[in-house]
């Protein structure tokens, strides 16, 4: 009896262990994690699963993954000539690490696809020629700021008699306020300093702004504005680093001042997109810079009641370049090892059509679409104009950062970087250690 | 007049006990505590300053986290309960047998044995590369199957030293008895010791269990889709949206209960199965 | 006389077929990696070229000389002791502080070891709940009482990780050393109670040598998970800010899942195996000497 029932039982999970896997035609994407973007890409993939789908007998699903660790993880199961997703992410910074093991798709790059995409941001998914990915996000920087705090800043004498004392005392020199979109850095650290409440007492907000300090690459994207906005490059035109400037140093410099007084929350070292989000939404600081993603999220009153409404957006600060904004564009291409190709790139061809990138901007994500598709959404959508002005006007790629090293430079400049904002290594050090890396990265 | 004064003593000394036993007891729970009374707080509750203690409770994060499109988060614990079952299972079928020979045949106590229950102390990363490949050539990588040899290997010091301990209190007698009638080794095991051994076979689920439902190191570097367990996919929840707090406490709080339940039943064994390594082995 | 001897041979031979698929299971689960990760030590692995070709010992002057794996090895052991003294001597305290109370509630002991059964990834994400600066009910109720701490800040992020490991695994040193406590015959606790007058420093004095088999286990074990920590520091901080907390199981994972420098990862591996070996090794002839 016991015999018996134990073989069953074994049986059974042995069943459930061998069994599982996904009907032929049904493919799985592996996207990219951070809400809103991910809310909104799987109201397209209903759409296609109801619509384009159902008529290629094809259905599409979705998987994320935390998005620490996301393009390691990524890298290590392509290389290992993993199916366990047939469309994958492809990204500017990181394409020529990925090509390898993609499909190129320029045959489902037609007439059509221009209308809906614009043109350039198509060009951000090439490698050696050859394009790797449908775009589906721009991604840039604002400042986040509130409009009432800034405003007010701007309008009450008393709290401009206070501004003014305290960038005297601590930055030691008398600076006034301006509106945010007429910044530079100056005005950027010495109005952090204003809104912290432990300088300022007076302050609404308990800390200034918050910097994303994680050791993580994205937050170096994030940051490497201030180096840009100097004229800092990764390399000069003979491919010589240049990581010892005085524009990198003036960049180490502006998150190091906030860091040190404290005009940053304390944890920032352990901050990334997420974490920045909830505490600019919760009202706790008065402005930070931010990839645009996260715009749709500070217009739902429901989530982020202190600051709906009162949300404004400018570009990054100014230096002696005028501002300047890290930008590339996510996309998705096709896993070369996937099983399914053909259905892979019909459902991109489908992804590259008006109704599904329309469908997804409104929803919450980012598409650098083109003109006629723009209009449709402007509405709803107002920030996008802004960002492809911004991607046009402002937008800069490091000399070399998007060749097959940069993914592992930016990690570098992370560990660097963090470090010595932090305190733990002193600048000298972490410059050297970067750029060392770098040369490594680099040689011939 | 001394007697009184003792037992004052005696008194201030007993309340003292219970003052470090529940300031002790708050201290290590709190986190557990906090995370659980969080879940079933409104997100209104959950805001509110001071924090609230005493509060009606809702049970909208565990739909949302259940219900969540994004998350497939039942599929997730559904992984778990079977990896750590299985992967229990098939270090009893293991250990069991082999324990017998050890313990009474003193075959392989010289160095085998000493060698597998050593085994705790690798550091696990060393290993972790290499599975990534092999697994990545015998097709297991992102399966149930695959994790749950994983945590069978984790589980085999653990049962190993129990079983033998349990064989050695067996009295000899009754293999004696049952080899006379006849009966060969196996059935000799299947007759008389698999019968006796229900209790330690208990404690060796259980330990098994939670050590196996634990494991976060393996889940993350061999999982991308079908087998992500429950201990890795709870990350999800923090890393990429803004916090979410009810979500999140919900499904911390979904994953923490099963072992944190066993584990009131199982907690002796622990220390047992330890000291046993070093008493016997 | 040798019908017995035969019959003892017999049984022994098929009893060691008992032991075989065990063996063959550990052979197939742990020798073959461990031959792979030779292999890989010694070769110019990458993501691109799975198979590689020999390169003689570079890979291991490449991790012998990265300053950065002696930053994590000496992270890995300073938290170690620090850990492994904080937690053994707490819980050497608790157990005779709580003995006579738990010896009549057994039930009890349950509450204390409830922490040890969450997995610490899970309570890396918890504690990144609670200690949040603006929402974390403990930083609100320091907040209140006049006391502004980062947790997870700076300069106190290292004392946040120790913590959190003590308060996760001291219950289990005190579980190890009460089950040791209540082992104890009764005739040697009623000769150690003889003294009366002096009772905790003599019970002490008498129970604790009796007692060091398990201390010696508990240290060892306590010693070699703290080592080998990576679940709630990669949940927390990812090993940084910059290095500060990157022990030496995430140095490993970060040079070959980040750094991609696959031949170091592995090789950094084979070394620490050969330590943990060595570690055991001394580790197990102090038990045979002693028994």
């Amino acid at each position: 009896m016991l015999r018996s029932n134990f073989k069953t039982a074994t049986a059974a999970l042995l069943a459930t262990l061998l069994s599982g896997t996904a009907a032929l035609a049904d493919i799985t994407i592996l996207a990219w994690p951070g809400e809103p973007s991910e809310s909104a890409f799987r109201k397209v993939l209903d759409l296609y699963n109801t619509t384009e789908g159902a008529k290629n007998n094809s259905k599409a699903s979705v998987i994320y993954f935390s998005q620490q660790g996301f393009k390691e993880k990524m890298l290590a199961d392509v290389a290992a000539g993993s199916k366990e997703f047939d469309v994958m992410l492809t990204a500017t910074y990181d394409v020529g690490l990925y090509a390898p093991f993609m499909t190129p798709i320029d045959d489902i790059i037609t007439e059509d696809v221009y209308k809906v995409v614009s043109k350039n941001s198509i060009e951000t998914q090439k490698y050696e020629g050859k394009t790797y990915g449908i775009p589906t996000d721009l991604s840039l920087h604002f400042l986040y700021y509130r409009n009432d705090l800034i405003d007010q800043l701007n309008s009450d004498p008393a709290w401009k008699a206070k501004y003014e004392e305290i960038s005297e005392k601590i930055l030691g020199k008398k600076l006034s306020p301006k509106p945010a979109d007429q910044w530079n850095w100056d005005d950027f650290i010495a109005s952090a300093l204003f809104f912290t409440k432990s300088i300022n007492p007076d302050s609404p907000t308990r800390y200034g702004t918050v910097l994303q300090m994680k050791n993580l690459l994205y937050n170096i994207m994030l940051w490497q504005g201030t180096v840009a906005s100097n004229g800092g490059d990764w390399r000069d035109k003979d491919g010589n680093i240049t990581i010892d400037s005085p524009a990198y140093k003036r960049g180490l410099e502006i998150y190091k001042i906030i860091t040190d007084n404290e005009a940053t929350p304390g944890d920032s070292s352990t901050y990334e997109y997420g974490e920045a989000n909830s505490v600019f939404g919760a009202g706790q600081v008065a402005f930070m810079l931010q990839w645009n993603a996260a715009v749709p999220e500070f217009n739902d009153a429901t989530k982020y009641p202190a600051v709906a409404g009162k949300l404004g957006l400018s570009h990054e600060p100014a230096g002696s370049e005028g501002p300047k904004t890290h930008f590339h564009s996510l996309g998705l291409g096709i896993n070369k090892n996937s099983d399914k190709q053909d259905e892979a790139k019909k459902f991109l061809s489908w992804l590259g059509s008006s109704d599904a990138l329309t469908l997804y901007a409104k929803e919450g994500g980012s598409p650098p679409l083109a003109e006629g598709p723009l209009a449709v959404i402007a509405a709803d959508r107002p920030e996008m104009a802004l960002m492809g002005e911004h991607a046009a006007k402002y937008g800069f790629v490091m000399n070399g950062g998007t060749s097959a090293k940069a993914l592992g430079i930016y990690t570098n400049q992370a560990e660097n970087f963090t470090g010595y904002w932090t305190g733990e290594i002193e600048e000298d050090e972490a410059i050297a250690n970067v750029t060392a890396d770098m040369k490594k990265a680099f040689a011939p | 007049m001394i007697v009184t004064r003792r037992s004052r003593l005696d008194g201030v000394v007993h309340a003292g006990r219970w003052i470090v036993f529940v300031a002790v007891a708050i201290l290590v729970n709190f986190p557990v505590l906090s995370t659980i009374l969080t879940s079933f707080k409104t997100n209104a509750d959950i805001n509110a300053y001071p924090p609230k203690w005493i509060f009606e409770p809702t049970l909208e994060h565990y739909r949302a986290v259940l219900a969540s499109p994004n998350i497939d988060y039942g599929h997730y614990i559904l992984n778990s309960v079977i990896i750590a079952t299985t992967g229990t299972l098939f270090a009893i079928l293991l250990t069991l047998p082999a324990a017998y020979a050890m313990a009474r045949h003193k075959i392989g106590t010289g160095w085998l044995l000493p060698v597998i229950t050593n085994l705790r102390a690798l550091p696990l990363i060393i290993f972790a590369i290499p599975f990534y490949f092999m697994y990545k050539q015998v097709g297991l990588l992102d399966t149930r199957l695959g994790l749950a040899l994983i945590s069978c290997i984790i589980n085999i010091p653990v049962a190993l030293v129990l079983f033998v301990g349990f064989v050695q209190d067996v009295p000899r007698e009754l293999d004696d008895a049952a080899r006379i009638d006849g009966a060969s080794m196996w059935k000799t095991l299947w007759h008389v010791v698999l019968p006796l051994s229900r209790p330690v076979m208990l404690a060796v689920f259980l330990l098994s269990f939670i050590y196996s439902w634990n494991e976060f190191l393996f889940g993350l570097i061999l999982t991308t889709k079908s087998a992500v367990p429950v201990t890795v996919g709870a990350t999800f929840f923090v890393t990429s949206r803004g916090i979410e707090w009810g979500p999140t406490s919900a499904a911390i709080t979904l994953g923490i209960l099963p072992p944190l339940i066993l584990g009131l039943f199982a907690y002796p064994y622990i220390g047992k199965s330890m000291l046993a390594g070093a008493v016997k082995g | 006389m040798s019908d017995a001897t035969s019959f003892e041979q017999q049984q022994r031979a098929s009893a060691r077929v008992l032991l075989v698929p065990l063996c063959l299971f550990m052979a197939a689960l742990l020798g073959f990696p461990t031959l792979i990760n030779l292999w890989y030590s010694f070769s110019d692995v990458s993501f691109q070229n799975l198979v590689g070709s020999f390169v003689g010992l570079d890979n291991y002057v490449a991790a012998l000389s990265n300053p950065k794996m002696w930053q994590a090895l000496g992270f890995s052991l300073k938290f170690a002791v620090l850990c492994t003294v904080i937690e053994v001597a707490a819980a050497l305290v608790l157990v005779f502080i709580l003995h006579p109370l738990l010896v009549k509630r057994p039930w009890m002991t349950a509450i204390l070891m409830l922490p040890m059964m969450v997995s610490p990834a899970l309570m890396g994400v918890m504690y990144r709940l609670i200690l949040n600066e603006f929402t974390g009910p403990i930083p609100v109720y320091l907040e209140m009482m006049g006391y502004g701490v980062n947790f997870l800040g700076r300069g106190n992020i290292y004392k946040t990780i120790v913590a959190i490991e003590v308060l996760q695994w001291t219950p289990f040193a005190f579980l190890i050393l009460l089950t040791a406590r209540q082992t104890i015959s009764y005739e040697l606790e009623e000769a150690a109670a003889v003294d009366g007058a002096t009772g905790f420093r003599s019970s002490f004095h008498i129970l604790l040598p009796l007692m060091i088999p398990a201390l010696v286990i508990v240290l060892f074990v306590r010693f070699i998970d703290s080592f080998r920590v990576f679940d709630h520091i990669y949940v927390l901080t990812g090993g940084g800010p910059g290095n500060l907390t990157t022990s030496i199981s995430i140095y490993i994972y970060k040079l070959f899942f980040v750094q991609h420098t696959l031949g170091e990862a592995v090789a950094v591996s084979i070394l620490l195996l050969l330590m943990s070996l060595a570690l055991i090794a001394s580790a197990m002839r102090l038990v045979v000497r002693r028994s």
